[in-house]
């Protein structure tokens, strides 16, 4: 019998992702999902926190980036440095919450200390260290690039490769859209994270939050019973609502185009506020903008979006996708704050709270039929995913934007293809 | 219906005590309609994110005000709620019971371990309910229910069945 295993093969991914039909493989296969660790989360871009979350010297938050845990600190001179969690002595973990203030970084297992820069700056009883003891080589790590749009902070784990701007692409614009709402051009993300336990594989998320498909059947008890939260635009498929593939793996539903068609009513994006009760607001907006620029703004309200591959736009919401294991996934969200909009504040957290998480009217029940999901792709037959609604319907502008109805699959296909692109280049290289 | 003057202390740990495992047993049980009607009209159902939060800058799990209690309870009763179709089967224990009597309210405070079963998995949930209770007429009305889960700051679970 010979016993010399064979030499494991490369996923061909080309195989697995196909134009309009997936493996059921590619949600339950570790193998699968470790690849994607390596080079989705580890060798490209992805968010890893807000500009907002850390305003002070010394704030800190803890994030975990495919496998690997980091730690996102405000420096001294008003940087933000992003560190593994990891001490370069003995390797305990430095952070054990998920987020402070530090004036420095002290290890909790032989203490020692570091500045918000990184640098080794204290251990005790140095001297006991032979010469060739560097102190200055001692430091904490910091990841090989760390770049931000917008307050969006990003990181990538191999030092060569695309730049951040050319990863997001087009998707420059739908962060744009989001931060023009406010009269001064910035978001804050300082409510806090929901933090919720979605028993499915990370990318049935990513195609959940640009699926425009599904609200009737999984959200038809809001439908039914709340329609303040139900009937801001039309969900039929003669819906004037286009998804869009904007390359790179980047996709939305463009509400806005509801919005346009449907008027020129201001707020249709808050359920429906009427801007006599957010006058400070639309005046903040009309001063900063211009009347008509601002009135266009309020129209058409925030994206709908999902940056590939963990940062959904979801209107007033930030939502961040974190894989744990093939079959599990961690949803994270943040309703958006607008500077200059207090009036609207607060009314986003309560609809926040009304819509999102594991309590929430709509995402419990994206949760429970994720979970059905996985557990049904875990079955062998059939083989293959239908993913190829309204396929032979796209459009493709001038500018590339690839376009189909509300309820075509063509945003999850604008992520796959990019998956496909990235998880199918050789070792080594760059995607 | 706003609280009538009637004199808290004259209301004894007993009946404070039944009214609590009678809200819990109508929450484990599904029974909606009677849960929804043990809410005063000035009511707020919190379940916040951590102890001690600012529920009017930070995220909470559960903000519900009155109109939301009953948007939450006709979302349930559509029988078309996912995360609750089939309901989990529930039963909760509440102890360690601590009462204020106030000149117009009941403060009270209780720990409680809830186990929920659901396709297969025993979920364990804990934590500490704060409640405001006043008295209305012959009844007990709920004001304030807070409910701080001792994994509040931790990726939870679907929490689509009342806590």
């Amino acid at each position: 019998m010979n016993m010399i295993a064979p030499v494991q093969a490369r996923i061909d991914y080309r195989h697995l992702v196909q134009d309009g039909r997936l493996h059921g493989s590619l949600y339950t296969d570790p193998a699968i999902f470790s690849d994607e660790m390596e080079r989705i989360f580890h060798g490209g871009w992805s968010f890893v926190a807000h500009d907002s979350e850390i305003p002070n010297s010394g704030d800190f938050v803890v994030r975990r980036v495919g496998t690997q845990t980091l730690l996102a600190v405000r420096r001294k001179d008003g940087e933000i440095g992003i560190y593994y969690n990891r001490c370069p002595h003995r390797g305990a973990s430095l952070c054990q919450s998920a987020s402070g203030n530090r004036s420095r970084i002290t290890c909790p297992y032989h203490a020692w200390t570091f500045a918000l820069d990184g640098r080794l700056i204290g251990l005790p009883d140095e001297d006991a260290y032979p010469a060739d003891f560097s102190k200055a080589d001692s430091g904490l790590s910091p990841v090989a690039r760390q770049d931000s749009y917008g307050g969006f902070i990003f990181v990538n784990l191999v030092p060569n490769g695309i730049s951040l701007v050319d990863h997001l692409g087009r998707a420059t614009d739908l962060i744009d859209n989001l931060l023009a709402l406010s009269p001064t051009g910035r978001i804050r993300l300082t409510a806090g994270w929901m933090k919720h336990k979605m028993r499915s594989n990370w990318k049935m998320i990513v195609e959940n939050q640009v699926d425009g498909y599904h609200a009737h059947a999984v959200h038809g008890s809001l439908i039914t019973a709340n329609r303040v939260f139900a009937t801001v635009r039309d969900r039929k498929p003669t819906s004037p609502t286009r998804v869009r593939d904007f390359g790179k793996g980047h996709t939305d539903i463009d509400h806005p185009s509801d919005y346009r068609a449907a008027g020129d009513k201001l707020f249709r994006w808050t359920g429906g506020i009427a801007p006599e009760r957010l006058p400070n607001y639309v005046k903040a907006m009309n001063d900063a903008y211009g009347e008509a620029e601002a009135t266009r703004l309020l129209i058409e309200g925030p994206p709908h979006s999902m940056l590939f591959p963990n940062l959904s736009l979801a209107e007033m919401n930030i939502m961040v996708i974190e894989p744990i294991s093939p079959t599990e996934s961690v949803q994270y969200t943040c309703p958006v704050f607008l500077d200059g909009a207090d009036e609207l504040n607060e009314r986003t957290l309560r609809r926040c709270e009304g819509a999102m998480g594991p309590a929430g009217f709509l995402i419990a029940d994206d949760a429970e039929i994720g979970e059905h999901t996985q557990q049904g792709v875990s079955n062998r037959e059939p083989e293959w995913i239908i993913l190829s609604r309204g396929l032979d319907k796209e459009i493709v502008q001038p500018d590339g934007v690839r376009l189909a109805g509300l309820m075509d699959e063509t945003s999850q296909r604008g992520f796959w293809k990019h998956y496909r692109e990235v998880m199918s280049v050789a070792d080594g290289d760059a995607a | 219906m706003t609280a009538s003057p009637v004199d808290c202390k004259s209301i004894d740990r007993a009946t404070i005590e039944q009214f609590l495992f009678h809200e819990a047993r109508l929450q484990d049980e599904h029974r909606y309609d009677e849960w929804e009607a043990l809410w005063d009209d000035d009511a707020l159902y919190w379940v916040p994110m951590r102890e001690g939060a600012d529920p009017t800058r930070e995220v909470s799990y559960v903000y519900d005000n009155r109109a939301r209690i009953s948007s939450r309870v006709r979302q349930l009763k559509t029988g078309l709620r996912h995360a609750q179709a089939p309901q989990s089967k529930l039963r909760r224990t509440i102890s360690n019971i601590e009462i204020a009597w106030g000149d117009n309210e009941l403060m009270v405070e209780a720990n409680f371990v809830l186990i929920e079963s659901r396709r297969q998995a025993l979920t364990i949930w804990g934590g500490r309910t704060s409640y405001v209770l006043v008295p209305v007429g012959d009844d007990i009305k709920l004001r304030r229910k807070t409910v701080v889960l001792v994994n509040c700051e931790h990726p939870i679970d679907n929490l689509a069945f009342l806590i």
